[in-house]
């Protein structure tokens, strides 16, 4: 049925979208980095889960050109979209070692991400250029496309549980309190004995991680992967989601991401009446995600759910962050 | 190890910091003895901030060598002198505005297990022990600065005075050898002050080591055992404040009430 | 050799192109210490204001000053209403770069929605081309480096000869300092945002002028050269932005003729990241502006 279609492709696309958005927190929100390459770690997921399912580039009459090609089976290939996303997410975290303001480092990392799509573009050797990586198989594929497509629902939902309990682990305790710390003030964080390079390093692999693997999920899901969908505004639209929920909230980002896709449904379904253009849903989209992020950082900068921190009465917090 | 314990806590030798021309710091040489309060002190622009600056491991020498604890940290970065007890505060007093005043001296807590590997993995079980701890032990350091009733207030939210006492304390919490206090007498108010120098004075005896910039001559008359004088980025003398009243030189360069 | 020495005369004409841009970005850092990415969506949104004027029989030339005026007062606008309030209000410079995205892309999308998604040129722009030396350059390239030459003396001009450009650089190095003087700092903005809102302007039907065509995101590609020349320069240095043009449009051209021309931009990128890492002032940034640039 077409709305139980439609279902899904909303499901695994929030499912997604919370993976990649809290991976960016944990680097933007929770440790200050303002990484505007997010959506490059997202990619290098997506191609890594694709090389290494498709099999060997000369499959299928060798139509698409890739590096690598091998077929494992789904649940390593998922591990592997996420070390791609943990490494490429570490090298964009090398641009911030030099101590540079952190708009300035924000423009930087604007620039890697237009370059790395320039170049992916533009060799058809590494990820088959403009047009991009297709028939990337599906790990249900042997079910009946009904049950298949629940049970992508089922994956993508397992893997936003686990990943919520390893974010929790880094964005709330000592851990979470330290990377704060780092946010507010990095050089008083050195001062108070923190190796900020490390801590950064860290967070950049391990929001980096959060981000391949949601780009690995995509990829097995849509079956295709190509430069226009990672273009560097992708990365606004998550730190749309983190702004407008709470920076530096879990709850608050999730919640934001629930906001912006709605929002984004909203705006595109009373547009038909406007224009008859057909891409045009689309751009009306991102017209909508810069305003709603800039009338936030206007009116409410700190996102319709506000950090908390943890209260201590006596010995223990009497509340746990949220 | 046993020898190194037995020198000079800080040497500072010929220690050199060059702005394009300006020379902020022009080869300075002193020490500081272990369990002492040094004073170092000196007019406006003298250098006596990019000197710290330099020890606290902010700011990259152009020349000279600094020893601590028998250690030649002269390259060592900042967080890792921090590690090693020799702690700074900033003379524009810098707290994690957005953590409650208690999480900011908990952040400074050194060698804390959830901030490892195998905490982060291990979760609320490896560390709520120790956590436990330095809970009780920041909340008794709150105290002895009466700013317990501010324990759950964010500290972007405090006024200038309890920042800075913020920023004293976080350094304690890091179990310092030798902490550098630039100015932190600036802005607070003169019951404030008092309590801050009798708190100084009680860490001196436990046996902390301070070296101490401010221009308030009659605190450093109260704390210092020492006094280095400085002006225009060199040494002019150094001795005891009584003593150095009387010096001429140092009358001229640095006018003495 | 030969096509070493083509490559030149048109690095040359790129590097005029990227110099426009530059300096005008530089400036607007240096006047009000924001990192505008808006600016390449303005100098798109200028590409097409300058298409609109073409289509109508409009001159190129006249189309590119006309165009240059009009994103000059949407610029002084744009940092009036939202820029500058936001940087009164204390947010932060993380903040405010997500801002200039955010608004670049608002501005990317609504010329899509007008102007549809597909490639735009101005059409065959005069055949005539000059010889120089072993040099061959179009009509167009010549005039654009002409222009901007002009431009660029002209700009220096007010920088160091009158009050006007004093008081300009004034506000650039020491913003409150400049304002206990009694300089009106926010009317000095507004003419440097006016002024490198026209050279963006500028740049970006030059821009045009110089490709065979051209769609939305003319401007965003347009960042990797331009940022890379302002931050090779020393940001916030117009004239080290005009040397930082230069040298990327030449070396990118030189590398594109010897190598795989796609990877054109690839030089402009690793020039900058090499200039981020080893000398984040740029060549001509003074020890304020690395002081500016880097934290603490
Ligand atoms: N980052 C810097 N760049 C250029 N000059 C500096 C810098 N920091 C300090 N200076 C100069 O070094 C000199 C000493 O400054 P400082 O150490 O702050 O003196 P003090 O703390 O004794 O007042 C002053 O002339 C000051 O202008
Ligand atoms: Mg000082």
């Amino acid at each position: 049925m077409a709305w139980e279609y439609y279902l899904v492709v909303m499901l695994v696309y929030l499912g997604t979208d919370l993976l990649a958005v809290w991976g960016l927190n944990l680097e933007f929100g929770v440790a200050g980095i303002a990484n505007l390459a997010y959506i490059v770690v997202v990619a290098a997921g997506a191609y890594a889960y694709a090389i290494v399912t498709l099999g060997p580039s000369s499959g299928n009459g060798g139509f698409q050109t890739y590096i690598g090609g091998f077929t494992l089976p789904f649940p390593l290939a998922l591990l592997v979209g996420a070390a791609a996303g943990a490494l490429v997410g570490t090298l964009i975290g090398l641009t911030g070692l030099k101590r540079l303001r952190q708009d300035y480092q924000g423009v930087a990392m604007l620039v890697v991400s237009l370059m790395v799509t320039t170049i992916v573009s533009a060799d058809i050797g590494l990820f088959n250029g403009t047009a991009g990586l297709a028939l990337i198989p599906n790990p249900f594929s042997n079910l009946d496309p009904d049950t298949a497509r629940w049970a992508y629902v089922a994956l993508v939902a397992v893997c936003c549980l686990i990943g919520f309990v390893v974010l929790r682990r880094f964005t709330t305790g000592p851990m979470g309190r330290t990377l704060r710390a780092m946010r507010d003030d990095d050089t008083a964080a050195s001062a108070a004995g923190k190796d900020v390079v490390r801590l950064r390093l860290v967070v950049q692999a391990v929001g980096g991680a959060f981000g391949g693997l949601s780009g690995a999920l995509l990829a097995g899901f849509i079956g295709g992967w190509s430069p226009s969908a990672w273009a560097y505004i992708e990365t606004l639209a998550f730190l749309s989601c983190i702004i407008v929920g709470g920076r530096g909230s879990d709850l608050g980002v999730s919640l934001g991401t629930l906001i912006i896709a709605v929002l984004l449904l909203q705006g595109v379904q009373f547009l038909p009446q406007i224009a008859s253009s057909p891409g045009l849903s689309e751009d009306f989209g991102w017209i909508i995600l810069g305003a709603a992020t800039i009338a936030f950082i206007w009116f409410r900068p700190q996102g319709v759910l506000k950090e908390r921190r943890p209260r201590y009465r006596g010995e223990s917090p009497s509340k746990l962050p949220g | 190890m046993a020898l190194a314990a037995t020198g000079p806590l800080l040497e500072v030798d010929h220690l050199e910091k060059h702005y394009g021309g300006v020379r902020a710091v022009d080869g300075i040489s002193f020490t500081v003895e272990r369990g002492s309060i040094t004073g170092l002190i000196g007019p406006n622009g003298a250098g006596k901030s990019t000197a710290l600056a330099m020890i606290g491991g902010f700011v990259q020498p152009s020349g000279g060598r600094i020893r601590f604890d028998g250690v030649d940290i002269t390259g060592m970065a900042m967080h890792a002198r921090a590690r090693i007890g020799l702690v700074r505060t900033f003379q524009m007093a810098r707290v994690f505005g957005n953590l409650t005043t208690l999480e900011n001296l908990l952040v400074a807590a050194p060698r804390q297990r959830g901030e490892r590997a195998a905490g982060v993995v291990g979760g609320r079980r490896a560390w709520r022990s120790q956590e436990k701890e330095l809970v009780s032990e920041a909340q008794a350091m709150l105290e002895t600065f009466s700013m317990a009733q501010k324990a759950n207030d964010l500290a972007g939210t405090l006024s200038g005075g309890q920042k800075r006492a913020v920023e004293i304390m976080r350094a304690l919490m890091m179990q310092p050898k030798l902490l550098l206090l630039d100015e932190p007498m600036a802005g607070l108010s003169p019951s404030l002050s008092r309590h801050l120098e009798d708190v100084l004075l009680k860490l001196a005896d436990g046996g902390l080591s301070l070296l101490l910039v401010e221009h308030e001559l009659e605190t450093v008359d109260k704390l210092c055992g020492k006094v280095v004088v400085m002006a225009q980025g060199k040494v002019l003398s150094e001795g005891r404040m009584s003593e150095l009243r009387l010096s001429r030189e140092v009358q001229d360069a640095y006018v003495i009430g | 050799m030969q096509l070493i020495i083509e490559a030149i005369g048109f690095g040359i004409a790129t590097g005029a192109v990227i110099a426009l841009g530059a300096v005008g970005f530089s400036v607007q850092f240096g006047i009000s210490n924001i990192l505008n990415i808006t600016y390449g969506a303005l100098m798109t949104l200028s590409a097409y204001i300058g298409l609109v004027l073409i289509n109508h029989g409009i001159n190129a030339w006249a189309a590119l000053a006309i165009s240059a005026v009009a994103v000059g007062a949407v610029s002084v606008i744009y940092h009036r209403i939202l820029l500058a309030p936001l940087v009164r209000r204390g947010t932060r410079a993380i903040a405010m770069i997500i801002v200039t995205v955010s608004a670049g892309t608002i501005l990317q999308y609504v010329i899509v929605a007008i102007a549809g998604p597909s490639s735009q040129s101005y059409g065959e722009q005069s055949g005539q081309t000059f010889h120089f030396l072993d040099l061959t350059l179009s009509f167009g390239q010549v005039t654009i480096i002409v222009l901007t030459a002009i431009l660029m003396l002209a700009l220096h001009l007010l920088l160091t000869r009158t009050t006007l450009g004093k008081a300009m650089r004034a506000t650039s190095s020491n913003r409150t300092l400049a304002r206990s003087c009694g300089i009106a700092t926010s009317r000095i903005s507004d003419i440097a945002w006016f002024i490198s809102g026209c050279l963006c302007g500028a740049a970006g039907v030059a821009l045009a002028i110089t490709t065979v065509s051209f769609d939305f995101s003319l401007g965003a590609l347009f960042l990797i050269p331009m940022i890379a020349a302002a931050v090779l320069g020393g940001i916030g240095q117009p004239y080290g932005a005009m040397l930082g043009g230069m040298i990327i449009g030449i070396s990118s051209e030189v590398a594109a003729a010897v190598s795989n021309p796609n990877y054109k931009d690839v030089v402009a990128f690793v020039i900058l990241i090499i200039v981020l890492l080893v000398r984040p002032r740029g060549l001509f940034g003074a020890a304020w502006s690395s002081r500016r640039l880097m934290e603490g």
